[in-house]
């Protein structure tokens, strides 16, 4: 194998980077109009008639973090359940208001909140404003369709989680083994068992206490006009009385792990082992996550990333490499993985992440890699705000994340702020041995 | 091959399709409601007009295609070259050649290796993407419009001077062979897998276990040599760029490339077979036995004797509309959305020349495999022997226009909307026709392509044998059921075991 490096081609870049550090490419800001209805529901709004489409997201705060003691995925499976009936709307009508007139809806929850969006003709927009505002307040949770959802949260968790051979690492394991405390410890999607002991009673407990005008965004982007916007906005959401208990809120802190914990799982059909090292990270507001974000790339952005050049190219002991920065509102993780190529073992893989590790904490990246971290991110910013949704979706990352709006025009600006000293920072900050939890995870021993 | 956003793991209501710009159309909603205080939705007002965008086309002096559509939104240019040769240009002794000739492009040129291919790339910001499919081979940059001069100077290096090093397609062969261990052991992909060779007697695109240890660098080098060259590819730019621009790069980066010195004619299958209506349903039933799966995949797979150029795509676009392409077609209404079956249950045809591969596919839990397959024949026949009404058609209609206006928003979507035309040979201007065609589309044409075409399949289920063999057996009886090990599993043999 002929020895490759990373950082041979300096020269190359110094003539680029004199054309592109400060490039002419401008992310313009998105603007947006922001108001709260009497009831305590938020209003984000941006005007983009680029194309005849709109895309109406609603944002719930609750997530699978906040799922009932005892019902592990609910948060998930109520969230199923809202394509199902209310007073004015028969099961599946939000598909006859979007997938049939040539637009789509999807939801998704994740660990902090819950979202549910659709894509549809801007004509259509008045019609899906009364549809949303339907569903916040008038949903009927029967029996006969909570027991079917069910059925197919379960088979959701099987093709996840059971078929896929790293769905146990990635979907369970990963979050179980690396808190102690805080609710992040339940996978989302939850158990079968848990999920076979929620009833009807659960669905509409957890409807009355998270699903409310003043726990809620509506955000729309795309083509409509302001008056017409506000006056239906008004109508459809502004007759939703506020309830006057207080919505729940997690309160369980993670603290501070001080020893290093290792950990050895198994699962069938494993073709090869894994290995994950996970850290506790920073909540979402915190002023260190633009460096930790930098980081992520500079090790894992791309096939000229730190980790794939050592560990698949270089080393070829891996055939996959990275690490995420799993940021969320409370503590989340930081973590490496690896998943071995034919014939090398976990030990392999944890001794070269860690190694990874160590350079990037006792030396600073190069002027270059950190050029090119902010480059990336600027192109999947630009990438993103190609379509109404995207954008809608950026705005929805700065409500979850930082609680405001805003935050979607600054956070570029953080990114770009960033500094080699930052990054070299947080990584000596956050990845210590005491914050360490090691998972192998491999093939588990035949039956006999 | 993890997939994971933004580092969570994410979970959808729906399984996601191609994001995002809707198609307006004039449509009347009827809403029956019986309870007397319930409220109707409020009406749509009138719809607007999607503007499908022109390809402004020129030849370049060497014979290459340059096709242009400008779009200003966003300061970002997709460039993909495509070549018009894919899998289907290799043997099956060598499957998966087209799609590592492909890879290996940016692992080495006569001037740059392959760290400094993908570190200037994505020094720039921008990504550079190589592949193979069935009928094509393609090289996609995505960049910011600013950088895209240096972009196009890797881009042309890489297809123009590539060096196929031996150290690196011992790596890639490693990671391929590693790769395809890791999807045999999912039965969404061994159902494919096997049914590339046992219904449609093809060979997988990404190759075999023993095809992939059978290509050696003489045969990639080969590979390109008869297939990248001007007069076989197209040079598409979609995005913050003049077709003035365009075409000057296009000069630049591309006008040096060689003409071939005797043209290879594309690979043409002209076999036009006349097949008598196959009625036994499934013909034929295979199950390839993974113990342990966490679920079975049921898939129903046929081989369908009509083109992506011919009159029968707009026809079988819209039956697949109906049966299952998409949350409220009728295969997910049963699987999931009935009877709780499965995560999601869909079908699609997967475009040839003159033969297409129709599938239907679905996971449920193991106890539930056979009933899942009975439900997927039922709905298959039903389109054979039963009318769809215009209030079920209008709708699957508008999900096709819908998702195709909703492609062309980006400028990744709109490059690989083109492609698919010139891969085909279909003037660009299907794509202006594309809405109108869907719309013309009658119950009676959908009936009369089902009939000839999608019965007498195969069904193909992957999954934990012992737990459904029982029912299998009682819901087929006296039907033969072939059975394979996944691990016995060898497609170079007629009888597919080792």
């Amino acid at each position: 194998m002929r020895k490759i490096s990373a950082f041979l081609s300096m020269l190359v870049f110094a003539f680029v980077l004199s054309q592109t550090a400060f490039g002419q490419v401008k992310i313009l800001p998105l603007n947006i109009k922001q108001r709260t209805l009497p009831n305590g529901l938020k209003v984000v709004s941006l005007r983009d008639n680029s194309s005849p489409t709109v895309s109406v997201h609603v944002w719930y705060n609750v997530g699978s973090k906040d799922d009932p003691q005892g019902r592990s995925g609910f948060a998930h499976m109520f969230e199923h359940m809202m394509f199902k009936s209310t007073k004015n709307m028969k099961s599946e009508m939000m598909d006859r208001l979007t997938e049939d007139v040539g637009g789509y809806n999807n939801a998704s929850t994740w660990d902090d909140f819950t979202n549910y969006y659709e894509v549809i003709p801007s004509n259509y927009l008045e019609t899906l404003l009364w549809a949303e505002g339907d569903r916040m307040v008038n949903l009927n949770v029967d029996e006969k369709n909570f027991n079917s959802e069910r059925d197919v949260v379960k088979e959701e968790f099987r093709q996840r989680i059971l078929a896929n051979p790293y769905g146990m690492l990635f979907g369970q394991y990963l979050e179980k083994l690396s808190f102690t405390t805080h609710p992040y410890k339940r996978p989302g999607i939850g158990n079968l068992d848990e999920l076979n002991a929620a009833t009807p009673q659960d669905a509409n407990e957890f409807y009355q206490m998270f699903y409310r005008p003043d726990n809620a965004y509506l955000i729309v982007v795309g083509d409509f006009n302001q008056a017409q916007f506000d006056a239906w906005t008004n109508k459809y959401f502004g007759k939703i009385s506020r309830p006057t208990d207080a919505v729940g809120r997690v309160t369980q802190n993670e603290p501070d792990r001080t020893a290093e914990k290792r950990h050895m799982m198994t699962a069938p059909n494993v073709p090869f082992p894994a290995v994950a090292i996970t850290y506790l990270a920073p909540v979402s507001k915190s002023a260190d996550v633009p460096a930790l974000r930098i980081a992520e790339t500079i090790l894992a952005g791309g096939e000229s990333s730190r980790l794939y050049q050592e560990l698949v190219y270089k080393q070829q002991i891996a055939q996959e490499a990275a690490f995420t920065a799993d940021i969320r509102v409370d503590r989340g993780l930081l973590y490496f993985y690896a998943i071995a190529s034919e014939g090398k073992t976990p030990e392999e893989l944890e001794k070269s992440l860690l190694a990874e590790l160590t350079k990037i904490q006792s030396s600073p990246v190069t002027i270059n890699e950190l050029a090119k971290a902010k480059n990336q991110l600027i192109t999947r910013t630009l990438q993103e705000r190609e379509q109404n949704d995207g954008k809608a979706i950026a705005i929805e990352r700065a409500v979850a994340y930082m609680g405001n709006p805003n935050a979607v025009n600054t956070d570029i600006q953080k990114l770009q702020a960033v500094t080699i000293a930052d990054v070299q920072r947080v990584m000596k900050k956050y990845f210590t041995d005491k914050n360490r939890v090691v998972i192998y995870y491999q093939q588990e021993a035949q039956k006999q | 091959m993890i997939k994971m956003e933004n580092g969570k793991w994410k979970m959808e209501n729906k399984l996601k399709k191609s994001l995002s710009l809707c198609v307006s159309a004039v449509i009347f909603l009827s809403f029956a409601f019986s309870v007397f205080a319930q409220e109707t939705p409020p009406k749509p007002s009138a719809p607007k007009i999607v503007k499908v965008p022109v390809v402004k086309e020129k030849k370049l002096a060497n014979g290459l295609t340059v096709a242009v559509v400008e779009r200003k939104n966003v300061p970002l240019v997709t460039v993909q070259l495509l070549v018009k040769s894919g899998a289907s240009s290799e043997q099956m002794t060598q499957a998966g050649l087209a799609n590592m000739t492909a890879s290996l492009l940016t692992k080495g040129t006569k001037t740059r290796n392959a760290t400094e291919i993908a570190e200037l790339m994505e020094f720039l910001g921008g990504s550079i993407n190589t592949g193979a499919g069935w009928n094509s081979s393609s090289v996609t940059v995505n960049i910011m419009s600013d950088k895209l001069q240096q972009a196009m100077g890797v881009m042309s290096d890489v297809v123009l001077n590539p060096t196929f090093k031996q150290e690196e397609l011992d790596l890639l062969k490693s990671q391929t062979l590693d790769n395809l261990v890791y999807n045999l052991k999912q039965p969404g992909f061994l159902a494919n897998y096997v049914a590339s060779r046992y219904s449609f007697s093809e060979h997988p695109a990404g190759g075999t276990p023993a095809s992939i240890e059978n290509i050696s660098q003489v045969d990639i080098i080969a590979f390109h040599k008869n297939n990248f060259n001007p007069q076989n590819a197209v040079l598409i730019f979609t995005g913050d760029i003049t077709a003035v621009q365009a075409n000057a790069l296009a000069q630049k980066f591309f006008g040096n490339w060689k003409k071939p010195e005797s043209i290879a004619s594309r690979k043409k299958n002209l076999s036009v077979i006349q097949v008598e209506p196959r009625q036994t349903m499934p013909k034929r039933i295979l199950v390839v036995d993974l113990p342990n799966s966490g679920q079975a995949s049921v898939n129903y797979l046929n081989r369908v004797f009509v083109g992506r150029s011919g009159r029968d795509f707009y026809p079988a676009s819209v039956l697949n509309s109906v049966l299952g392409g998409g949350y409220s077609a009728r295969l997910n209404q049963e699987i999931r959305i009935k009877r709780g079956l499965s995560y999601g249950a869909g079908s699609s045809f997967a475009w040839r020349t003159n033969e297409t591969n129709f599938g239907t596919r679905t996971q449920t839990k193991n106890e539930s495999a056979a009933e899942v397959a009975e439900l997927v024949l039922a709905e298959v026949r039903k389109l054979t022997d039963s009318s769809v009404s215009s209030d079920e058609l209008s709708p699957r209609k508008l999900v096709l226009t819908g998702d195709f206006g909703r492609d062309l928003e980006t400028t990744q979507g709109l490059a690989g909307a083109v492609s698919e035309l010139y891969s085909f040979d279909i003037p660009t201007s299907e794509l202006n026709a594309y809405m109108k065609n869907v719309q013309t589309v009658s119950d009676a044409q959908i009936r009369d392509f089902a009939k000839g075409n999608i019965l007498g399949g195969d069904l193909v289920i992957v999954g934990d044998y012992a737990i459904f063999k029982d029912d299998l057996k009682k819901r087929f009886p006296n039907r033969q059921i072939d059975v394979i090990k996944a691990d016995e599993l060898d497609l170079s043999k007629t009888n597919l075991r080792k």
